[in-house]
């Protein structure tokens, strides 16, 4: 497992030279400090730039503190989800591509070890950047909307991060499959495409992993089924080892395709 | 005498095509062995089954007498466009290539920088390696594909894509590693081949079509002549109809090729001194390495 430290550390070094380690929290932290404000200003701002009638006057709705922080989560879910997907569906199949990967694999590593040394990296920026960015989103909904219960948050928090690890296993394992745009596009389908269908078709099924961010939110209200809710965690998890399997598995066998 | 290597019918086919087809050698502890043949030939695929990077559709390589061992453990791979990640400087890019063969932290660091300033990158080791030149990639291609001391060094035209100076100094790191590693290198300029090796492995559309000992596959293709050079263009013509051998002329040259009832040196001369021509040397020509190489790849 030698090999594993050493990949790891290859892995982070890239990620910091290439700044994804800062840019990637930022665009989550952006998110988690402007959907507050944008909510609790969202008057002022229409008054100021509404171009509305004189004397017009209408009513929004007041936000709950729930709701400030489901909306931060939906930016996730598409902005958030985009920016995971794109910026890592390269990280194996680019390798192959350019031929950088040739010499690591004439060397003996284990194709295990090099999938989970990326798995570890992009996981570890894809959850810090989603709890920055909810912690932020946390606070000020506490400073300008109300009170969430750090259990109800840990409770979000937590389950959200199930459904991150499930899209980074996502985003690697297909990595490891295709060339880096059709993992892109993939990724992105298997992301966010299966995300619309599931919303669309979901009534006639409770367990899935693409259930788990509205689950999560649920944390916030009351909580959610528990059996379904923990059916779904189950199956997220046992998706997320055979998507593992398949990931290293792929590594292996596409290894050949290096450019040499 | 051992056979740090061996193939047996090595086969890859793609799609149909048989990039690499039935080839057998072995490679013997301590040499070093040039794989030639023309591009496409199939030198690259053989070097990279060799290495572990293929799987041979047909076919087996064992190591050591071993059959299916990890030979990527013995190895050092150097590929014709070695890429790196630009991001990494040449010293923490060898010294990963190094613990990844499974040195431990400590003697990787040493040993990284004491490879670095071997093939002379002593003053680039901080460098991020997307600064480096081509000069500068095939030095540190050389440094990793050594750095764990591996028993057998495969490398893909290590000095094609080099200027002359450049090519000098690599060929000489190659030849100062011979004497502590089993060389095998592609390369499709037979005058590195002659200058390093003393085992050639010829390959064309995939087969082996010739190996042995550089000297022996010399005398083989070898086809020895006269040359004679005269002042013009028109006194070779003349001499070409006149004289009693079977003469090729080319410009102002004329060849005799030596066959069995071949002429001797001093009754071509002899004729040359009296035939009123105007001539400015006579010589005994052996064939040059280049058309050997013709000779080979052009055999049916």
């Amino acid at each position: 497992m030698k090999d594993l430290f050493v990949l790891f550390q290859k892995e982070w070094r890239e990620n910091t030279r290439n700044f994804k380690i800062l840019w990637i929290p930022l665009v989550f932290i952006f998110f988690g400090v402007s959907e507050p404000l944008t909510s609790y200003y969202l008057p002022q701002i229409l008054e100021a730039v509404g171009n509305l009638p004189e004397g017009a006057v209408f009513s929004l709705p007041d936000f709950t503190p729930a709701q400030v922080i489901m909306a931060t989560m939906g930016q996730y879910q598409f902005i958030g989800m985009l920016v995971l997907v794109l910026g890592f569906a390269g990280t194996i199949s680019n390798e192959r591509k350019n031929g950088t990967g040739t010499l690591l694999y004439v060397r003996p590593i284990s194709y295990f070890s090099y999938f989970l040394s990326k798995w570890k990296v992009i996981g570890i920026i894809a959850l810090v950047s989603a709890w920055l960015g909810l912690i932020t989103t946390w606070y000020y909904t506490e400073l300008l909307f109300g009170n969430v219960a750090a259990a109800d948050f840990f409770a979000f928090a937590g389950t959200y991060s199930v459904w991150i690890l499930f899209v980074v296993t996502i985003v690697v394992a297909i990595s490891a499959w295709l060339p880096t745009g059709g993992a892109a596009a993939v990724s992105l389908l298997l992301v966010l495409g299966l995300q619309i269908i599931d919303s669309l078709l979901g009534a006639y099924w409770t367990i899935s992993p693409w259930k788990l961010a509205i689950y999560a939110t649920q944390w916030l209200t009351g909580s959610p089924d528990t059996t379904d809710f923990w059916w779904s965690i189950a199956v997220t998890l046992l998706a997320i080892v055979a998507l593992m399997i398949f990931g290293v598995w792929m590594s292996k066998r596409n290894a050949s395709k290096t450019k040499v | 005498m051992t056979a740090i290597l061996e193939a047996v019918n090595l086969t890859k086919i793609y799609a149909s095509e048989r990039a690499v087809n039935e080839v057998s050698f072995s490679l013997i502890e301590g040499t070093s062995t040039a794989l030639i043949g023309p591009n496409g030939s199939g030198k690259t695929t053989t070097l990279s089954m060799l290495a572990g990077l293929l799987q041979p559709t047909e076919g087996m390589i064992s190591f050591n007498g071993e059959k299916h061992a990890d030979v990527r453990m013995h190895i050092g791979f150097l590929p014709q466009y070695p890429q790196f990640f630009s991001w990494l400087t040449a010293l923490e890019f060898t010294e990963m290539a190094a613990r990844l063969s499974g040195m431990d932290s400590r003697s990787a660091k040493v040993e990284a920088q004491k490879t670095l300033e071997f093939v002379g990158l002593g003053e680039a080791l901080r460098k991020k390696t997307g600064t480096f030149s081509g000069g500068m990639k095939q030095r540190l291609g050389l440094a990793q594909a050594i750095v764990h001391k591996p028993k057998l060094l495969l490398l893909d035209e290590p000095v094609s894509a080099l200027d002359p100076v450049g090519r000098r100094e690599i060929m000489n790191l190659l030849k100062s590693l011979q004497q502590n590693m089993t060389i095998l290198y592609s390369t499709h300029i037979l005058n590195d081949a002659e200058e390093m090796t003393n085992q050639l492995l010829f390959l064309r559309k995939g087969q082996l079509v010739e190996q042995g000992s550089l000297g022996d596959v010399k005398a083989k293709y070898d086809s020895p002549r006269y040359r004679v050079e005269f002042s013009s263009a028109q006194d070779a013509l003349t001499f070409a109809a006149r004289a009693p051998w079977k003469v090729r002329y080319e410009g102002a040259f004329a060849f005799i090729d030596l066959n069995n009832e071949l002429p001797e040196m001093k009754d071509v001369l002899g004729y040359l001194a009296t035939s009123g021509l105007s001539v400015r040397k006579a010589e005994r020509q052996t064939a040059s390495l280049e058309e050997i190489f013709m000779k080979v790849a052009g055999q049916q």
